[in-house]
């Protein structure tokens, strides 16, 4: 079972991007408990390397890194099941 | 302005696109198409410049797909010198080339949070300044509804019983709250509910009051002034200022006064017998009244021994007082008026040592002590010169 990763990009720490990972982290632990799952959050600000490499162009950017087809979402990451038909969630193979 | 053309049109959707590429192009909104991967397949010149990257640049580049809660998303925009800028994110599926896809809209919100940012300076000032004043202010809305209090009205509150701000706090209707006042002020509850009325209707340019709010221990007065808030939002100003010392000072004043004209009198009557007097003995009982001449400039270690006996009186009249008892200070009053009748005191010379003897004695003391040496001082003055009066008197009639 592959895990799936998630790549958060912020631009630093405000009650937006706070709300967005706490919604993340909400949907790790109830929608995605079953699953390995590693969630990883970038500052822009404090790693612009990441951001360049990456071509990311607007924060909160949420890329679905795995399992494949990736996935990039952009604007209020506040709706956990907006969010997992978004990202193709739980993958089909794995469920 | 670049296009990806990574699926080709079809001959229906051709007219569709073109319609929509001559509104991306023209929009004063930053554009973007993105296919279904997130991938750019339009940016307009706007666009290009929120973020500062050319279309060549950002044509293919995977943007992301919007998702969004509500109709709207603020978002950050990373432009290409890794500066951000806050932008207004709105969306809507479309088809473009024949594919399901997404405009973007984009709108820059610089300008925006900065004047949200210059207002909240503004009402941070504006509340910085009443937070400075000492008078209780608080603003209401038309419905009399408290919308901001400074920090000495919810301290006041605090202090007095509402130590939550419940009842007296923003939120609470200040119109309710004189409506169902049950102290001593209640007589003027009509008056304040009108005045205040009378002056957010336009009928009054301003209302004041002037009324009693006796705490259990002390006797307070306080002066309200309501004035209507300019401005967009019709409301009031209400502000209550502590004016118990005036009010303390301005009836010392009179009182002070009072015991002028009373001492005034006296020394007619002082100066009636000293001309009977004159007329009958060679020489004059009260000292010359020259100008420049007193007990207090021709001898003063005098004028002190009677400024130290008067103010032991005083001290004794005050204690009794606060034991509300009758103060027993006759005798050394009179012994008082007849030592100075041998001094050839004058109306003058008492006044002098009352008010001496007043400000030796106020000196430091509480502001109920003052009062009660003021009025005890009053009267014993009064008593003093009556004394001496008819020390003078019956002088004469030896």
């Amino acid at each position: 079972m592959s895990t799936i990763v998630l790549q958060l990009f912020i631009a630093g720490r405000t009650p937006r991007t706070e709300r967005a990972i706490a919604t993340l982290q909400q949907l790790i632990t109830d929608r995605l408990g079953d699953y390995p799952c590693e969630l990883v959050i970038i500052d822009v600000i404090t790693d612009p390397q990441q951001a360049e490499e990456r071509q990311i162009f607007a924060t909160p950017t949420l890329i679905k890194e795995s399992p494949l087809p990736q996935r990039r979402i952009i604007g209020d990451l506040a709706d956990t099941e907006g969010l997992l038909t978004a990202l193709n969630l739980p993958p089909v193979s794995m469920s | 302005m670049e296009e990806t053309n990574y699926q080709p049109p079809t001959a229906i959707d051709a007219d569709a696109d073109a319609r929509l590429q001559a509104v991306v192009n023209t929009s004063l909104d930053g554009m973007i198409i993105v296919d279904d991967d997130g991938r750019v397949c339009v940016v307009n010149a706007t666009a290009e410049v929120l973020l500062r990257r050319k279309a060549s640049n950002l044509l293919g580049q995977p943007f992301g797909l919007p998702f969004m809660v509500g109709e709207v998303a603020e978002i950050s925009l990373l432009q290409a010198n890794g500066a951000l800028i806050a932008a207004e994110m709105r969306a809507a599926s479309i088809t473009w080339m024949g594919a399901p896809a997404q405009l973007i809209v984009l709108r820059d919100l610089t300008e925006q949070h900065r004047i949200q940012e210059t207002l909240r300076d503004a009402e941070g000032f504006s509340r910085a300044i009443l937070n400075s004043l000492s008078h209780h202010i608080a603003v209401l809305d038309e419905n009399g509804t408290i919308v901001m209090a400074n920090d000495a009205w919810r301290q006041f509150a605090v202090e007095n019983g509402d130590p939550q701000l419940l009842t007296t706090g923003v939120g609470a209707n200040y119109f309710s709250i004189c409506a169902t006042s049950s102290s001593d002020e209640s007589v003027e509850v009509p008056t304040v509910l009108d005045g205040m009325r009378r002056v957010l209707h336009g009928d009054l340019p301003i209302f004041e009051l002037e009324y009693p709010c006796n705490s259990p221990d002390t006797e307070r007065w306080f002066h309200m002034r309501a004035v209507p808030l300019y401005g967009q939002r019709r409301g009031l100003v209400i502000s209550h200022t502590d004016i118990t010392e005036q009010r303390r000072h301005a009836w010392a004043i009179a009182e002070a006064e009072t015991l002028r004209e009373q001492l005034q009198a006296r020394e007619r009557e002082l100066l009636a017998v000293s001309a009977i007097s004159s007329a009958q003995r060679a020489r004059s009982i009260a000292r010359p009244q020259r100008a420049d001449s007193s007990l207090r400039t021709d001898n003063p270690d005098t004028f002190q021994i009677c400024i130290n006996r008067y103010s032991d009186i005083l001290e004794k009249a005050v204690d009794a007082r606060g034991f509300a008892l009758v103060p027993d200070v006759d005798l050394p009053t009179r012994t008082l008026a007849t030592y100075l009748g041998q001094q050839h005191a004058a109306a003058r010379d008492v006044v002098e040592m009352h008010l001496a003897s007043l400000r030796s004695r106020s000196f430091g003391a509480s502001l109920e002590r003052q009062q009660a040496y003021l009025e005890e001082g009053r009267v014993l003055a009064l008593q003093l010169m009556g004394y001496l009066v008819a020390y003078y008197r019956d002088e004469v009639t030896l």
